[in-house]
């Protein structure tokens, strides 16, 4: 007996020690030891492709190992974006603004040691608009110029002038164009040997060379992925940071303990208590919001998502509740916003009006005021809508129509439950039902987007260059992000009259139209803007969080 | 002669035993890996949305499910997966884009680290404050221990680790609170990198084994409890030897043969436990993989999580029961 419990507890403890064995490397760089920023992070990354990368910080993570042509940076002043040179030494317009010609900078090398090349840029726009790679990316490449017929030929519209010059032709000026002449370049030589149906579960997307500031060190499975300084690299730089070790934690509470404890020192998505908490009583963390960029609101499904999804797109009937704009004014008016965003967001939060952003300033309508919080104006609005309480049940009804519903929520998420909980709440004190029902994430997502649902509580992310058709234009089939499924022919013509603009008074003009419609339409209530909270260890010098990501120019942190 | 011939009819029952044992366990570990394979199937979600955006065209979607194999009629998918299996293919993870058994081997490599060192603190933990709480009967001593460790068996994982975390990493801040290693530790020298390891291994290893070991101390504490009242021990006691002597040599061996039993069902309650622990903790194992993999729709990897888990369960009670008949020769294994 004795022998045997012996032989357990000595399995067990070589096992362990087996784990320990200790691989020692050599330091990168003399101090580099302590020249390592960590940043704590959720899920592990499915690929560092940027054709195939869907998740942010893979976004992030593949333009630190492959730089674009050019360096996007948003100007907070004019709520635009602006670009500076960083694969293309420079650029050049065609008297009729349609084509761009870039010329490629000198000494770019892939880590492997290979030129890069404009046969480089060519061939990543191939792989990013190869319809049966399904890239994420497809859908930039709409401005570039087509063939009659629709046809999308990129090795006419992305045409290789030389070795270092490439010229991009695009269907019309916009102010897109630099944008979509902006995405990750990849390394020709390797990608193209490998035939192009294998390339979703290619070895390089786990290791890729690239030639950006950053390389991959290293990727652990589920626990970290390590980020060094490429050393030849002169896009535009290499990072003055040994490493960059992105963490995995996917529990929020453990990444917050271990900001704290000084295990990561950066974090991103702090929700407002946790900011408040760093902000008292911190010495070692700072927090920083970016611009906000991202909009919570209330999903009103405009039509019956439930015929609309059985007829595939057929049947567009409005929706028993939420179909009119008056009922939807009303809903909006029962529910106090201002409250919401002072008890849940603080100064990390702003009420919202409609879906531009307010980091578009001279799109942004702010002489449009908010409707007001009348839980008694709203009663009467929906009485007049034949919603009224006769029999003093405590619930509006119409006919035999109760008003009542799911109000549908992703599931994990205290915050949005929380509000879920307020709104619920708010909509009982004028006899209105909602029911919370809590459904797994991609099952929400998946019902959101297939319209399959009543009203939901969800955010969106704007884009930075002003395009919102995907989220407003009547075409549901073509727009899946016009998940409330709004129709509108004046929103669609300015819609498409914006896009042909480079921004200016006229568009301006457009824009603040645009949100005069939706106020007075509410399509959804809208309830806040939000930025991207981050806590930062005071160690870490040379940040810029910027509203283009957590990672922007991180070649130029450092540690003190 | 005569001895080695028993030792040998001895092993050749306990091989035919085991050989019963897994030819029984077959059958089980099938029907478990064919019913999660058929669920995980009719949960609604779907994979593919995990990969492309909904702006993406249509066709890329099909695409993509005839590339996972989904676009197959679900007893296709199921019996060309099955006659993979013999050949040691589990299928291809639609998240880590690689086979699923090596996604499953490195991860299960991280659990069988952490759930050892948890069984062994189970262990230790366990009998030892059983064999106290025994030897101090009739005590506030005893007493204290056996309120404490009721309310410590009831304990939800989460809940011993968002207490350990305060105490030792938030108040102290002794011990780091997630993954097994701290950051550049490839650079350490190797005992800091041994200490590193240790520091790393003891919060979530203590939130696997405490409840157990709760579990344990109350049974070993029972058991001991009613060991002493047997005539032996009377007759021991006459013979004037210590309290403690008794105890040990005579006692807590007799009491322990039932915690073979017990440490063997207990790899199941580790293996679920570790779902929770190594989400908190970051620990790198199947755990985490499984719950990935479950919100991430990858069925390939549930399946693969649910054979592994399900084998080693299987595994452990047979460990047990075979342990249990060389521990007390007593009890012999029937062929």
């Amino acid at each position: 007996m004795k022998n045997v419990a012996l032989a357990c507890i000595a399995v067990c403890l070589l096992s362990f020690l087996n784990s320990c064995s200790h691989p020692k490397k050599n330091s990168p760089d003399g101090s580099a030891v302590n020249n390592i920023a960590v940043i704590g992070t959720g899920a592990d990354l499915e690929t560092i492709n940027p054709v195939f990368a869907e998740e942010v910080t893979a976004g992030e993570i593949g333009e630190l190992i492959f730089p674009s042509l050019v360096d996007a940076d948003f100007d907070t002043l004019q709520g635009a974006l602006r670009y500076s040179p960083m694969l293309a030494r420079s650029w050049e317009y065609s008297p009729n603004k349609r084509d761009i010609i870039f010329h490629i900078r000198a000494g770019a090398k892939w880590s492997d040691g290979a030129p890069v090349t404009s046969r480089d840029v060519q061939f990543s726009y191939e792989l990013y608009g190869d319809k049966d790679l399904g890239s994420v990316r497809q859908d930039e490449l709409d401005g570039l110029k087509k063939e009659s017929g629709g046809k999308l030929d990129i090795r006419k519209c992305v045409e290789v002038i030389n070795d270092s010059t490439v010229t991009f032709h695009f269907e019309r000026f916009s102010a897109a164009q630099l944008s979509e002449a902006g995405l990750p370049i990849l390394p020709m030589h390797i990608l193209d040997t490998i035939p192009r149906a294998e390339l979703r579960n290619s070895t390089f997307n786990r290791h890729p060379v690239g030639d950006g500031p950053f390389s991959l060190a290293e990727w652990k499975q589920n626990d970290e992925v390590v980020l060094a300084s490429n050393r030849t690299s002169v896009l535009p730089a290499p990072a003055k940071l040994a490493q960059l070790v992105f963490r995995i934690l996917p529990d929020h509470g453990s990444r917050f303990e271990a900001l704290k404890s000084g295990e990561i020192d950066l974090m991103t998505d702090l929700d407002t208590r946790e900011a408040i908490e760093l902000s008292k009583s911190s010495t070692t963390v700072r927090v920083v919001a970016t611009p906000m960029r991202r909009y919570q609101f209330i999903g009103w499904n405009n039509i019956d998502g439930e015929r609309y999804a059985k007829s595939n797109g057929a049947i567009i009937v409005p929706h028993p509740l939420f179909g009119d704009s008056v009922v939807r004014k009303a809903l909006t008016m029962a529910i106090d916003r201002k409250s919401i965003v002072n008890s849940l967001m603080s100064e990390y939060g702003r009420e919202a009006i409609g879906p531009v952003s307010p980091i578009f300033r001279q799109a942004y309508n702010d002489s449009l005021q908010p409707l007001p919080f009348d839980p008694a104006a709203a009663l009467s609005l929906l009485k007049k809508e034949g919603w009224d309480d006769k029999d003093n049940s405590g619930i509006l009804k119409k006919g035999t129509a109760k008003f009542s519903f799911p109000l549908t929520i992703p599931s994990g998420s205290p915050f949005t439950l929380e509000l879920a909980t307020i709104i619920q709440k708010q909509l009982r004190d004028v006899k209105i039902n909602a029911e919370i029902q809590q459904v797994e994430e991609s099952v929400f997502w998946q019902q959101v987007i297939g319209k399959k649902f009543d009203a939901f509580i969800g955010g969106f992310e704007v884009p930075l260059r002003l395009e919102l058709a995907e989220f407003w234009s009547s075409d549901l089939k073509k727009n899946p992000f016009n998940v409330v499924s709004y129709r509108n022919y004046r929103v669609d013509r300015i819609l498409s009259e914006t896009a042909s603009m480079t921004g200016g008074q006229a568009s301006d003009r457009l824009w603040k139209e645009f949100q005069t419609i939706l106020s007075s339409e509410q399509p959804c209530t809208f309830l806040f803007w939000e930025g991207n909270v981050i806590g930062v260890n005071k160690r870490i010098s040379g940040t810029r969080f910027s509203i283009l990501g957590t990672t922007y120019h991180a070649w130029e942190w450092n540690v003190q | 002669m005569g001895v080695e011939r028993a030792i040998k009819s001895f092993c050749s029952l306990m091989v035919i035993y085991t050989i019963k044992r897994i030819a029984t366990a077959i059958p089980i570990l099938f029907g478990l890996v064919t019913a999660v394979f058929l669920i995980t199937r009719l949960l609604p979600g779907d994979p593919t949305l995990l990969f492309i955006s909904p702006k993406v065209p249509a066709s890329v979607a099909v695409q993509l499910r005839k590339d996972f194999g989904l676009d197959q009629p679900l007893f296709s998918q199921y019996f060309d997966w099955l006659l993979k299996v013999p050949r040691g293919e589990f299928g291809y993870s639609f998240t880590y884009q690689r086979a699923v058994l090596s996604v499953v081997a490195d991860a299960f490599a991280n659990t069988a680290i952490l759930s050892s060192v948890a069984i062994i603190l189970e262990i230790v933990i366990g009998i030892t404050v059983g064999a106290f709480a025994a030897q101090f009967r009739g005590s506030f001593f005893e007493r204290l221990i056996s309120m404490s460790s009721l309310v410590v068996y009831t304990m939800p994982a989460f809940w011993v680790a968002a207490l350990l975390l305060l105490l030792f990493s938030n108040i102290l801040g002794i011990l780091p609170s997630s993954h097994m290693h701290s950051v550049g530790v490839e650079y350490m020298s190797a005992g800091d990198y041994w200490m590193d390891s240790v520091k790393h291994i003891i919060m979530p290893s203590l939130t696997l084994a405490l409840p157990g070991a709760a579990g344990l101390a109350r049974f070993v504490h029972t058991q001991i409890s009613s060991t002493m009242k047997q005539p032996y021990i009377m007759a021991a006691k006459s013979f004037g030897l210590s309290r403690w002597r008794i105890l040990l040599s005579y006692a807590l061996p007799n009491a322990l043969l039932p915690v073979i039993t017990i440490v063997g069902l207990e790899l199941g309650g580790l293996l679920s436990g570790a779902l929770v622990t190594e989400t908190i903790f970051a620990w790198p194992g199947i755990g985490r993989i499984a719950v990935m993999a479950v919100l991430a729709r990858d069925y390939p990897l549930i399946v693969g999580c649910t054979i592994i888990s399900g084998a080693v369960v299987i595994a452990g009670n047979l460990a047990a029961d075979l342990l249990y008949s060389v521990a007390d020769p007593r009890v012999k294994v029937s062929a």
